[in-house]
């Protein structure tokens, strides 16, 4: 009788059932929805126009000096540039719009992933996961390792080098309060041009797929960050191949948390397999000493118990010889006395 | 339930972390109990 | 026997070695200062597009590889029985926790809040975290070393009883110790797991903790022979060991090079044929790949076998030497010249020259130690009141 996969999970899911109260079961072959309703953001970049009016809204909301680069100066176009400690966001221009096509900008933040790597490295567990959506991070743990920043993809993090008593990791938030207040993101709320949407993440890929449905010539076929490395909560649209505005095509729909930490898998298997394994080892070298020193003894008496039978054999044999010659030297003392005797005689 | 991975591993491994702590240890006395006749002689 | 102190002669303190070291830790000392009192940006070139630099790369990757002769050559000793070798197990024993030791030192400096280190155990541990289990690890791995260390030190200080129950403790220890260094030197290798994007592919692999923990064994026999070249000039007057029997001893340990060498050089063409990487190697990264994979794994290990198979001491140290180069070289390709490879020209890392001497430091303190240490203790010969460990 062949049992299907969902029929073995639901198995085990009886079984763990009486364990846990209706937590997970079979991690490895379970697919994890994520929050029902979360938020996300929608960043449509054919409708971006390089105002960059969200990196003002961001510094405002968050409390942060303005952009070193004014609005309206279009020099800072001229380099790519990354997020900072002091900007969680920046737009980018990624095509100069000199072949009479538009120009390309794309806005950089933390894509809030639906799996985030930066929360599975963290070895403080600094960083949660929402259920309305934002990544969040929380300072008073973190100790500095900076494996978080090393992590992430999109070079979305930041660190304050400069800061030597309370150094911390700079992101977006994703506006985390605002959005418990019921308010957009700084940004969604700054953008003039429509570029940037925010709601319930499912709501989002409907109208992202609509928008590519209704504007097929307009955009590339995908809806970016549904599924790449898990997915994220913000989605990007495009009118040009995404890899041409940095970003990684064609990846994986696997998890970052999932093939990063995969091999943890192997830890306990050595703390449970060594222990006996190299008992064993020990007690083969064991083994092996006792069977020689066993054999040397056993060697020694041999050795020991011919010598002594040698030597017994020797002495006897010169004893024999000791007689045999003093035998002999009788014999020839008697010849010589009997033909002295003889000479002696009538002459 | 979890609704992440990171959330389930963050249970799992943790717990399996203070699991093979506690199978490590106990393996001295196992060990112990099975050589012991050896030891005696 | 009186072993006296190699710095107590003419000169007294003010030897060429003392000035050297002493200058050298002095201006690591300052350095740090500066590091404590405004922040790392001062004193390196991390950035938020390079997190880790030479610190990691150095102190922690290649430092965590050099210290594996302590395991490498206790469990041969110990656990396989090889009793030929017991008279290097201590100087790798205490070449490990000094290396240990460096580590966390290294690690404090590099932490944004070192004060902190203990958190993941104290405060708030996250499980999923390779590195969550890199520094449990160690923290044990480092206590399992110490312990390890203070025969040593008992019989210095002349207390049997301590002694006698540290010698105990030792196949327990060299188990424990084989464990925990398995582990954390794979696991170090898993870290970079999470970054495909960002590792070259040629370096990228989902065995590279297999390929660490390999190269750190080749890492452990090489430093003990490297150590051994020079311990064993230093300080002959304690060496109780024949000629000969410290030549055996090196060939013995090339000859382990070489069949871990070209293990780990099967393992890395096998990562190769998984990944269906061949024409990576015909580019500009690949020379650089095929720099470090022939030249740094393939020669040391023709350079070991044959150093074998002639008797051939010079060889066998010159291939330990270059395995060693070789390990800090895969290290640093991991962390920061092969990690980032897409990153633009301007915003690659190189070290600063404060994060240089920084390093330089560590491993002069380490070095002042390991002689202070050998220069008093029995590390470099059997105390004779005391039987040998097993």
């Amino acid at each position: 009788m062949s049992m299907s996969r969902r029929g073995f999970v639901g198995s085990l899911a009886v079984g763990a059932g009486a364990f846990s109260s209706g937590a997970a079961d079979a991690g490895t072959i379970e697919h994890f929805e994520g929050y029902p309703d979360r938020y996300g953001l929608l960043h449509d970049t054919t409708l971006c126009v390089g105002c960059r009016s969200c990196e003002v809204a961001c510094a405002e909301v968050n409390a942060l000096p303005k952009p070193r680069q004014p609005v309206g100066d279009l020099d800072v176009f001229e380099t790519v540039r990354r997020t900072r400690a002091t900007a969680f966001t920046v737009v980018n221009r990624y095509q100069d719009g000199d072949d009479g096509n538009p120009p390309v900008y794309r806005k950089l933040q933390c894509m809030h992933c639906n799996e985030p790597c930066c929360a599975a490295v963290c070895l403080v567990h600094a960083f949660t996961k929402t259920p309305e959506g934002p990544v969040l991070y929380d300072p008073e743990v973190c100790i500095g390792c900076r494996y978080c920043i090393m992590a992430c993809p999109y070079y979305a993090l930041s660190y304050e080098y400069d800061n030597p008593i309370d150094p911390q990791v700079m992101r977006c938030t994703m506006c985390y309060p605002r959005i418990k207040e019921g308010l957009n993101p700084g940004c969604a709320d700054a953008c003039p041009a429509g570029a940037i949407t925010f709601g319930r993440r499912e709501d989002l890929l409907k109208v992202a797929r609509d928008r590519i449905r209704k504007f097929p010539e307009r955009y590339i076929n995908h809806v970016f960050g549904e599924y790449e490395f898990g997915g994220t909560s913000w989605l990007m649209l495009a009118g040009v191949p995404f890899r041409e505005l940095d970003l990684h095509e064609g990846v994986t729909h696997e998890s970052l948390p999932a093939i990063g930490t995969s091999y943890l898998s192997v830890v306990p298997l050595i703390v449970t397999i060594y222990p006996g394994l190299l008992a064993a080892f020990y007690a083969f070298t064991k083994r092996k000493d006792k069977l020689a020193k066993r054999e040397l003894e056993a060697a020694l008496a041999e050795a020991r118990t011919r010598g002594e039978e040698e030597m017994k054999a020797k002495l006897s044999n010169a004893a024999e010889r000791a007689k045999k010659d003093k035998e002999k030297a009788v014999e020839v003392a008697v010849r010589k006395a009997l033909a002295e005797q003889g000479e002696g005689g009538p002459s | 339930m979890y609704h992440t991975l990171f959330d389930f591993l963050t249970h799992t491994e943790g717990a399996t972390y203070i699991l093979i702590g506690v199978l490590l240890i106990s393996f001295i006395p196992f060990w112990k109990f099975l050589t012991e006749r050896e030891r005696e002689e | 026997m009186s072993v006296d102190t190699a710095d107590s002669g003419r000169n007294g303190v003010f030897t060429p070695f003392n000035l050297i070291s002493g200058a050298i830790l002095l201006g690591g000392a300052i350095i740090l200062t500066i590091r404590f009192t405004t922040g790392l940006a001062s004193t390196t070139n991390l950035s938020d597009t390079n997190p880790w630099g030479l610190w990691i790369g150095f102190d922690v990757m290649a430092g965590v590889a050099l210290a594996a002769g302590g395991f490498v050559i206790s469990s041969a000793v110990f656990l396989f029985g090889m009793k030929e070798y017991q008279s290097v197990v201590r100087p790798a024993l205490l070449t490990g926790f000094l290396g240990y030791s460096l580590v966390v030192i290294g690690l404090l400096a590099d932490l944004g809040r070192p004060w902190r280190l203990p958190y993941p155990f104290i405060k708030q541990a996250g499980p999923t975290s390779p590195l969550f289990e890199v520094s449990l690890c160690v923290a044990l791995y480092l206590t399992v070393l110490f312990i390890e260390t203070t025969p040593a030190i008992f019989e210095w200080l002349g207390l049997k009883w301590w002694r006698r129950l540290v010698a105990q403790l030792t196949i327990v220890l060299t188990i424990f110790g084989l464990i925990l260094s398995t582990m954390h030197q794979s696991t170090l290798g898993a870290m970079f797991m999470v970054t495909p994007t960002k590792l070259h592919p040629l370096w990228y692999s989902p065995h590279i903790p297999v390929q660490f923990f390999i190269s750190a064994i080749a890492a452990g026999i090489s430093m003990i022979i490297v150590e051994g070249w020079f311990s064993h000039r230093v300080f002959h007057h304690q060496v109780q060991i024949s000629d000969d029997q410290f030549h055996d001893i090196n060939f013995g340990l090339a000859k382990g090079g070489a069949v871990v060498l070209v293990t780990y050089l099967a393992v890395k063409v096998v990562a190769l044929s998984l990944e269906n990487e061949w024409r990576l190697l015909a580019t500009g990264w690949g020379a650089w790949y095929l720099v470090e994979l022939i030249g740094f794994v393939v020669a040391p290990c023709i350079l070991f076998a044959v150093a074998y198979r002639e008797r051939r001491l010079g060889l066998a140290r010159m291939a330990a030497a270059m395995t060693v180069l070789g390990v800090i070289l895969n290290r640093f390709n991991a962390t920061f010249i092969a990690f980032n490879w897409q990153v633009p020209h301007e915003m690659r890392y190189v070290p600063a020259w404060t994060e240089v001497w920084v390093t330089v430091s560590l491993i002069t303190f380490a070095v002042v130690v390991f002689r202070w240490i050998a220069n008093r203790m029995p590390i470099m010969y059997e105390h004779p009141d005391y039987p040998a460990l097993h």
